[in-house]
């Protein structure tokens, strides 16, 4: 595909801890363009906070590599933010004293103006500004989701080239969400930032971002554009039969009637119905069948 | 307040910023501890002396016991004042340990300052650095009150300069062994990684550490050794440490039978060994108060290794844990890092 650089490329990436037996992170590898808006998804355990953690630099692979805006997490710290999942900020500071803190981390870089709108802007439709933060508040009194404004106002004061964002939706409510994801849609139109957000909802950011990767069990089950991955599959119906030539997701039913996902080896049989699946659809068919075989949209390893 | 060209920028001003109730209780904690220490060496001095003279009007150096409220109040003072300095490093041990590295990094703090533009190595070199700055000119300042304390009450003093607690409260070792409990602590915070359980790792490293120096202390600088035929001498105010008998064949050894002690000539202390079969004389090994100095620098010296080697430890263990500043593709060797279509070996972007 495109000679671009990856905002974020995986080669076999792989942890594991010594104490527990098996892999967090097992053998993963993909790649995503610069300037996408890329949902991370998966159940809970899948492995998102750890390569998010990875591609952070917070923590070392024990196998592979993992390549952040073309060099290693260490050497682009400057250039990418990384918020993490339970949100973490000094709880003694003041809003106001955690976004100084954020000036006197990222001296290079800081942009108060894009800081002080995510923190202090609220947007409500009729002009309300109750939800909007008190420059004087200490972390430790503000909600879950006033934390997670305040760890997300750091990150777009950084100006980064690249937003690795763990759940940053779990906390904030649904005008909130809205707000958020209108935030960083402008951001990505607006500077070409790629963004990175997980959640375990599969389908919460569906529509909001051009780019998918799916993770269950430390692996990545999907990788590509949500478009491509949905058209690469087929839901077909029909008498039990052989499904020869079709590589089979996930198949139900009984001895006569059977509902299968699959991906198409060629022209279905005249005796099968088909339909097009929906995104959800296909994300679960691969959570709930572990075994079904990896898909990366082309383009997305190869650089 | 500080002059603002002395405030640091970048990570060290961050340090201050979020240790900012520490700091404030260091400087009240030396603040209230110099006020205790000029009091005992100004007005509390003043009035135990009195105290004394009014009991003994020939002088107090001729009074066996000298009682009195100014008196006890001055020992009071004065001997907690020389405690609180020389334990001053357990308090910044088991705070660099807890609170300084430990609470950043169990509560991620710790991780939210390495994903800004601040390397892990960096944000550690600027945690020990500030900190190492405040309990060093903190500790500086007590222990010249501590030695103006003592050298101004000299005629009333009862503790000397080999105690251990004088000796940790009275020069620059005292600075030596908080730097070293700043360091154990932060190493204690980065290895446990949790604020309670650092508290008491730092607390029992820095214990280990002071312990040992009282226990080796001697052994620090040569001592001097006297010999005698029927008794020996040691000066006044030495740190009488060995004495035994001299065989016949001329080898020292420590004696089985008990030896005396009685005042010698010029206040020194006589030492007086049982007779012993075959003894032909006595000997003695003791620091002479002139050793005080030397003693002070080699322990220093000594103090300030293990808390460079706990610094290193420090960085190395950081370097280990994070992914440092290295070409990503060293890590390419590892097994499994080659995808199943060969496509990305090696493949630079």
């Amino acid at each position: 595909m495109s000679e671009e650089t990856a905002a974020l490329k995986a080669v076999g990436l792989g942890l594991r801890y010594r104490r527990r037996r098996g892999h967090v992170l097992r053998d993963c590898s993909f790649r995503l363009p610069a300037g996408r808006v890329c949902a991370l998804v998966g159940p809970n355990g899948a492995g998102k906070s750890t390569l998010l953690s990875l591609a952070a630099g917070l923590i070392r692979p024990t196998e592979g590599t993992v390549h952040v805006l073309g060099t290693g997490p260490a050497e682009a710290r400057e250039r990418f933010a990384y918020v993490a999942q339970d949100k973490p900020l000094p709880p003694q500071l003041t809003v106001a004293g955690t976004l100084r803190l954020g000036a006197d981390l990222n001296r290079a870089r800081w942009d108060a103006a894009a800081a002080g709108r995510i923190a202090y802007a609220h947007h409500a439709p009729d002009g309300d500004r109750s939800g909007s933060l008190d420059p004087g508040a200490r972390i430790r009194s503000l909600s879950g989701g006033q934390r997670t404004r305040v760890a997300l106002a750091l990150a777009f004061g950084k100006r980064p080239e690249l937003m690795l964002l763990d759940e940053p939706m779990a906390d904030l409510d649904p005008l909130a969400r809205r707000e958020l994801l209108g935030a960083l849609m402008g951001e990505a139109a607006e500077h070409g930032t790629t963004i990175v957000l997980s959640s375990h909802i599969v389908t919460e950011l569906d529509g909001a971002c051009d780019h998918l990767l799916l993770m269950g069990g430390g692996r990545v089950r999907l990788a590509g554009d949500p478009e491509e991955l949905v058209a690469a599959h087929t839901l077909l119906t029909g008498p039990a039969r052989d499904l020869t030539g079709h590589t089979v997701v996930e198949s139900r039913g009984t001895d006569r009637q059977l509902t299968a996902l699959v991906r198409p080896g060629g022209p279905p049989g005249d005796d099968w119905r088909t339909a097009a699946p929906s995104l959800e659809e296909v994300l679960l068919a691969h959570l709930r069948n572990p075994g079904a075989p990896d898909l990366v949209t082309e383009g997305t390893v190869n650089p | 307040m500080i002059p603002s060209s002395l405030v640091p920028r970048g990570p060290g001003r961050s340090v201050l910023r979020l240790h900012r109730a520490a700091l404030w209780t260091w400087l009240s904690l030396v603040a209230a501890t110099s006020a205790a220490l000029l009091w005992a060496y100004g007005p509390g001095h003043e009035s135990a002396l009195a105290d004394a003279l009014r009991q003994c009007p020939d002088g107090i150096a001729l009074c066996d016991r000298t009682s009195g409220p100014w008196i006890g109040r001055y020992d009071t003072v004065s001997a907690l004042g020389t405690i609180g300095v020389a334990h001053l490093s357990f308090l910044v041990a088991g705070w660099a340990g807890a609170a300084l590295v430990g609470r950043e990094l169990e509560n991620g703090t710790a991780h939210l300052a390495w994903t800004q533009s601040v390397s892990p190595a960096r944000w550690l070199a600027a945690e020990l650095a500030v900190p190492a700055l405040f309990v060093s000119a903190g500790t500086t300042v007590l222990v010249l009150l501590h030695r103006l304390m003592r050298d101004g009450g000299r005629d009333l003093a009862w503790a000397s300069w080999y105690e251990y607690d004088v000796f940790r409260a009275d020069g620059p070792v005292a600075v030596a062994y908080a730097l070293c409990g700043l360091a154990l602590g932060a190493l204690a915070g980065l290895v446990v990684g949790r604020a309670l359980p650092a508290l008491g790792v730092a607390l029992a490293a820095q214990l280990a550490v002071v312990v040992l120096g009282n226990e080796y202390r001697p052994k620090l600088w040569p001592v001097v050794s006297v010999t005698g035929t029927g008794s020996v001498d040691v000066p006044s105010g030495a740190a009488h440490l060995h004495q035994g008998v001299i065989t016949a064949g001329g080898a020292r050894r420590a004696t089985s039978v008990p030896c005396d002690f009685a005042d010698g000539p010029n206040g020194a202390n006589g030492v007086r060994c049982g007779a012993e079969d075959g003894a032909s004389g006595v000997w003695a090994t003791y620091h002479p108060e002139s050793h005080f100095r030397p003693l002070q620098l080699v322990e220093t010296g000594a103090v300030l290794a293990v808390a460079a080697l706990a610094v290193a430890a420090a960085f190395l263990l950081l370097r280990r844990r994070t992914a440092a500043a290295s070409p990503p593709a060293a890590a390419g060797r590892a097994p499994g890092s080659v995808p199943a279509d060969g496509s990305a070996t090696g493949a630079s972007v």
